[in-house]
């Protein structure tokens, strides 16, 4: 016989047993279901995120569906008009990109469902919240500490992100605005592009050959950081010339601990998913809520990094 | 299983694309009511469209005898491309020169493999790194979307309606109308079938199959940089990532729509069929609730399928 005609059987037994294996299709109509569209599955980040938002949704009775992306924007366009249809209460988002996915946000809104975004934003007029990080408040913050570190002057280096991207340009920017307050503090060497190790490597060493006094080094992430790292100990600068970085990422962390990052910020993925839950929870109870929701960073140097490490270890048995 | 009749078989084996498709609503429809809403519906059309029309230019170079690895790429480009010059010199030169960039990548891989003789798959590989490269180039790496956005009407089209239908809908809708006119009732339509069912053949009975299969490149370019466009209405911006894995999903429908990987078979309308598979699988997955890693496994084996019915049908 026709193999089309086992092909369209296989799929006829492919969705039930999917359903099967993934928990009941159907739910109970009066319980809340809300829908989440992350840019990745497989980023610890966004597995962190999901973690917390399943965890708070399940303390709160409510039922969770994930639709994926992988860092296509159509992708999650689909996957969020999937969930309008569906008819969840409510959407957690990241988007992709701040314009690209604003098709997302206008099918949220034709269906009347709020829509929250979570560390990245949207510039979409139909973002009901954005939980984000206080970028420029971060900013400022590694700055203060730095100054503080290096006693108040010398010459520091600026191994900054995309130059496109929001969130880096607002980290600068607060790191710029405290700086400026330093009159002996000279910020002598600048650079923006991609995150990647490679890069913090090459722009420290150039900037440590133009610098030998060089004092500190911003990092704008902490892959750029630990490039940054190898360049200031293959030039014996370790001790002289300082490192940070942003994210709390573990190698970051175990590197703070060995003294060859000094410090960088930690933003908790499991905490930001809980808090987007709450914010979403507040907002359908029809409590008023802020647009923007700031989630609280911690900074991690050598005074707290055994904590921090130790809390992130897996509960011994 | 022998005990269907030949008559049978000729009847169903020629719509099985379109019976999957059934088949896979009707599992979807009774295990979510959701799944019929006018909404979901629409959706499922708007989500198949761009995909549509990249899967029909494949089909092109399918039935000719070949294989594009190269559209997702010419996706990128020609939305990036289109954004720059929209943002410039409006929205009519932005479209025709985004269509215009997919074309020269189609003609550029054409004149390669037709009269280099350079195999499709290596061809197209390449084309799709290279392609892939000059967008990051000519965008920097950063989206496109000029100082205050796209212009409105532009990006009106991407979310739109004329007579109830999305302007996304209504451009694969018509394409597949008059496309299909193209290959099955005109002279050139026949000839890339005789090219890709047995190209000696074809050239013995003084078909220009080189420049046929050329042809063919030039379609599917000029296709997927219409798709690009389309894209970057729905995205609001030129984005230099998208289109990844576009040529896959692709192929996959044009497969599954039953042209054959060896050339000289396909129907327009069957691989839009195929893109409507893929598309309402995945949809019905996600209204289901179905975890996401599982999706991939559904929509892989879906994939494995019917390459498999490709191959067992070949043999018979």
């Amino acid at each position: 016989m026709s193999q089309f005609r086992q092909l369209a059987f296989a799929a006829a037994l492919l969705l039930p047993a999917l359903a099967a294996v993934s928990g009941p299709g159907v739910h109970a109509e009066d319980k809340v279901t809300i829908g989440v569209s992350l840019p990745q599955d497989d980023n610890p980040f966004y597995i962190g995120m999901l973690k917390g938002i399943r965890a708070r949704a399940a303390e709160l009775g409510w039922d969770v569906t994930t639709v994926s992306s992988n860092e296509d924007k159509l992708k999650q366009i689909n996957g969020v008009q999937d969930l309008v249809a569906k008819g969840v209460k409510g959407i957690l988002i990241s988007p992709i990109d701040a314009v690209g996915v604003n098709a997302a946000y206008d099918a949220a809104a034709a269906g009347k469902i709020p829509i929250v975004s979570l560390a990245r934003g949207s510039t979409s007029p139909n973002q009901t919240i954005h939980v984000a990080m206080d970028e420029v408040q971060v900013g400022r913050d590694i700055a203060e500490w730095t100054a503080k570190k290096i006693g108040g002057k010398g010459k520091v280096a600026m191994i900054m992100g995309p130059s496109g991207a929001p969130t880096f340009r607002n980290l600068a920017q607060g790191y710029n605005e405290v700086l400026s307050k330093y009159p002996d503090i000279q910020v002598v060497f600048k650079t923006d592009g991609p995150m990647t190790r490679e890069r913090g490597l090459k722009n420290a060493e150039d900037a440590l050959v133009a610098n030998p006094d060089l004092k500190a080094i911003y990092a704008a992430n902490d892959d750029l950081a630990l490039g940054a790292m190898q360049a200031v100990l293959a030039a014996n600068k370790n001790g002289q010339t300082i490192v940070t970085g942003m994210n709390g990422v573990p190698p970051a962390l175990k590197a703070v601990k060995e003294g060859n990052v000094a410090m960088t910020v930690e933003l908790n993925p499991v905490l930001w998913g809980r808090l987007g839950v709450d914010v979403l929870a507040t907002y359908l109870k029809g409590d008023k809520v802020e647009p923007r929701v700031f989630i609280k960073h911690v900074i991690i140097d050598s005074s707290n990094v055994d904590d921090v490490l130790a809390k992130m270890a897996p509960p011994k048995t | 299983m022998k005990s269907n009749s030949r008559v049978g078989r000729l009847s169903w084996s020629g719509q099985a694309p379109l019976i999957t498709l059934v088949v896979l609503c009707v599992v979807t429809a009774l295990l979510t009511s959701r799944f019929l809403s006018p909404l979901n519906l629409t959706n499922i059309l708007v989500q198949s469209s761009i995909m549509a029309v990249i899967a029909m230019g494949m089909t092109f170079v399918i039935i000719g005898g070949g294989f594009d690895l190269s559209v997702g790429s010419t996706v990128a480009l020609s939305g990036c491309i289109a954004a720059m010059v929209m943002i410039r010199y409006g929205i009519a030169a932005g479209v025709v020169s985004g269509v215009l960039a997919g074309a020269g990548v189609g003609l550029a891989n054409g004149v390669v493999i037709a009269a280099l003789r350079v195999n499709p798959f290596i061809a197209t590989l390449g084309s799709m790194v290279l392609v892939r490269g000059v967008v990051y180039i000519i965008t920097g790496g950063a989206p496109v979307s000029g100082e205050d956005g796209l212009p409105g009407a532009f990006v009106a089209f991407g979310n739109a309606r004329l007579f109830g239908v999305h302007y996304l809908v209504w451009v694969p809708a018509v394409l597949l109308v008059v496309l299909s006119v193209l290959l099955s009732s005109t002279p050139y339509g026949r000839r890339i079938y005789a090219t890709g069912g047995n190209k000696e053949a074809a050239y013995l009975s003084g078909v220009a199959v080189e420049r046929i299969v050329a042809s063919t490149y030039v379609w599917c370019g000029a296709l997927a940089g219409l798709a690009g466009v389309m894209l970057a209405a729905r995205l609001q911006s030129g984005q230099p990532t998208a289109g990844e894995f576009y040529e896959l999903t692709a192929i996959a429908a044009v497969v599954l729509g039953g042209a054959s990987l060896h050339g000289g078979e396909g129907a327009l309308y069957k691989s839009v069929i195929g893109v409507f598979i893929m598309i309402v699988l995945g949809n019905g997955l996600n209204l289901l609730n179905v975890d996401s890693y599982w999706q991939r496994v559904a929509v892989g084996a879906v994939i494995v399928a019917a390459a498999a019915a490709d191959r067992l049908r070949s043999r018979n």
